[in-house]
């Protein structure tokens, strides 16, 4: 286990050699919700929600594990077409701690990004047991592996093409987010908006945090079914990817 | 037991064949070189050796270690350094080397010290605090092959490892990989550079369209070559012609021809045992040899006589 630290040290210092990036998704989480948020908050009004900049923080902390995730994915694509990926599969480590290791990097990054917006996030809602952010942390880091599990089972097509799979994956992206409960509940949303939004992942990890954060479950979907969905994305997701890379990566000339 | 050992190995993109049921060994502690112009299927055969690639069917043997079914053993006892360095575009050489040695398990009390002599030997010390993206074309080549230098591995594999590089850094990098077999690797070049497979083979194979079309060492794959040495002369004879019927029925005698009156080429095979009979021919026969001139025939020959085309001409 000593090798996976290793390779998510070696890459994540880098980013942190000025953390700039991390600063400036902080800086645009602070002006997003203190000034958007506070301004937006004042034109929506929704019966069951005494406070719309909470939910839009809450919001806002999704589309930033799903950025993760998908960058997660991404990067993994972007590796094996520079040749990275190459020499991570020469080292003398087993493949599934490699898989392991660009999990946990991903991992690693979702916490270094969430650590400032999500205590501001708890701290404007008011909610800080234990028990609430433990929940959420767990919710959100599910969410990231299952973002990032979809974004590396879609890798096959950068082996063919990565133009295309750019754009699959920047319309899926745009999907998934937009047709979502991710900034406004479900009943606030049209028919046939709200219909296109169950099929979203989002929409379940979003609405299963608001939920742990205390919402009024009314505006949120059944949470039984936001747990399973969830579990079964992630589960099903890493397991299709880490399957499809050992065939793909190996299988193709990756440089 | 063979250092490494092939058999039958055959690699597809598609339905492209990149290697053709290769058949292929190298012997503990020497090096052998892969010569073969751009897609003979070297890197596809390094990269199988290294586990990076699967192979489609048959065998790939490392240290007696199945390449598919035993990969990380595999992976433990080889190091390879591609063709091109693999970048780690915001690191810097120190830190590239110091965690590929790391976790290749360099012992820790040793590490730093191999670091910098290796570092030193190629060149590299001065440019250890820059970004591995600010180092030339051919720093970042030198890189690449320091970290096997730092490893050590019992199997070295190099992929083209003095392409980008200039002259004196390339006598620098095969010195190196010479002294790393002395020191107990076995080494794995692959190439299409000539001077880059003379200077540094034990043994070559010659790979051409996935398939190893000859595979020995250097002098004997110029000697397989029939008329491949020539030798020119210059000879004081009152009858040239009767020299040149003479010369032309001894053994190992491809061609003789008569470039003027005093000068004769000839196309043998084995100059090294041909020109001692010439001489003996010519004392025999009262002609004065001023001067005797011997040319070997190239690995860009040798290529040549054994597929038909220069090395110089891509297969695909």
């Amino acid at each position: 286990m000593r090798n996976v630290i290793r390779i998510i040290w070696f890459d994540l210092k880098q980013e942190l050699r000025p953390p700039v990036w991390i600063l400036l998704e902080w800086v645009t989480f602070g002006v997003q919700l203190f000034m958007y948020g506070a301004l937006i908050s004042k034109l929506i009004t929704i019966a069951a929600l005494s406070n719309y900049q909470q939910f839009y923080a809450v919001g806002y902390i999704i589309m930033i594990t799903f950025n993760i995730g998908s960058h997660t994915g991404r990067h993994f694509v972007e590796h094996a077409h520079e040749g990275r990926l190459p020499y991570l599969l020469s080292l003398p480590i087993s493949r599934w701690k490699l898989f392991l290791s660009v999990m946990l990097e991903g991992s690693a990054e979702l916490a270094l990004l969430l650590v400032v917006p999500l205590s501001v996030t708890l701290l404007i809602i008011g909610n800080f047991t234990l028990l609430s952010i433990m929940s959420t942390i767990l919710t959100l880091f599910c969410l990231g592996f299952g973002v990032s599990g979809i974004m590396l089972a879609l890798s096959f097509i950068a082996f063919r093409s990565t133009d295309i799979y750019t754009a699959i994956v920047t319309a899926l992206s745009t999907l998934i987010i937009r047709f979502s409960t991710v900034f406004y509940p479900l009943m606030f949303l049209p028919p046939s908006y709200a219909t296109a939004a169950t099929f979203s992942p989002l929409t379940y990890g979003s609405d299963l945090v608001r939920l742990i954060l205390g919402f009024d479950p009314s505006l949120l979907v059944n949470p039984s079914i936001a747990i399973a969905v969830l579990t079964a994305l992630t589960v099903s997701t890493l397991g299709i990817s880490a399957f499809l890379l050992q065939r793909l990566v190996e299988g193709v000339k990756s440089a | 037991m063979f250092a490494v050992e092939t058999k039958s190995l055959t690699k597809l993109y598609g339905k492209a064949n990149a290697l053709k049921s290769l058949d292929f060994t190298i012997n503990q502690g020497e090096i052998m070189v892969l010569l073969g112009p751009n897609g003979s299927g070297k890197t596809t055969l390094l990269l199988i050796l290294a586990t990076v690639l699967k192979p489609t069917s048959g065998i790939a043997k490392v240290m007696g270690f199945d390449a598919v079914k035993q990969p990380t053993q595999v992976r433990q006892i080889l190091g390879i350094a591609f063709q091109e360095a693999r970048g780690f575009w915001r690191h810097k050489p120190m830190e590239i080397l110091r965690f590929h040695a790391t976790v290749c398990g360099v012992p820790k009390d040793k590490r730093e010290a191999l670091i910098e002599q290796v570092m030193k030997d190629l060149e590299l010390w001065d440019s250890r605090g820059k970004l591995f993206m600010h180092l030339s074309g051919g720093q970042a080549k030198r890189l690449e092959v320091a970290k096997l230098l730092v490893q050590r591995p019992k199997l070295a594999i190099f992929d083209e490892p003095s392409s980008q590089v200039d002259l004196r850094g390339k006598r620098i990098i095969w010195d190196n990989i010479l002294k790393l077999r002395n020191e107990g690797s076995t080494v794995l070049v692959a190439t299409n550079e000539v001077r880059e497979a003379e200077y540094l083979a034990d043994r070559i194979t010659i790979l051409d369209l996935g398939l190893s079309v000859a595979c020995d060492t250097v002098k004997h794959l110029k000697d397989s070559i029939a008329g491949g040495d020539i030798v020119e002369l210059e000879v004081e004879t009152p009858n040239q012609n009767n020299i040149v019927k003479e010369l032309s029925k001894l053994e190992g005698t491809f061609r003789v021809t008569a470039l003027n009156e005093n000068q004769i080429r000839a196309y043998v095979s084995m100059a090294e045992a041909w020109v001692p009979k010439m001489t003996a021919l010519c004392y025999e026969s009262n002609a004065r040899v001023l001067s005797v001139r011997v040319t070997e025939p190239s690995l860009d020959d040798v290529f040549l006589h054994f597929t038909g085309r220069a090395l110089g001409a891509t297969t695909g």
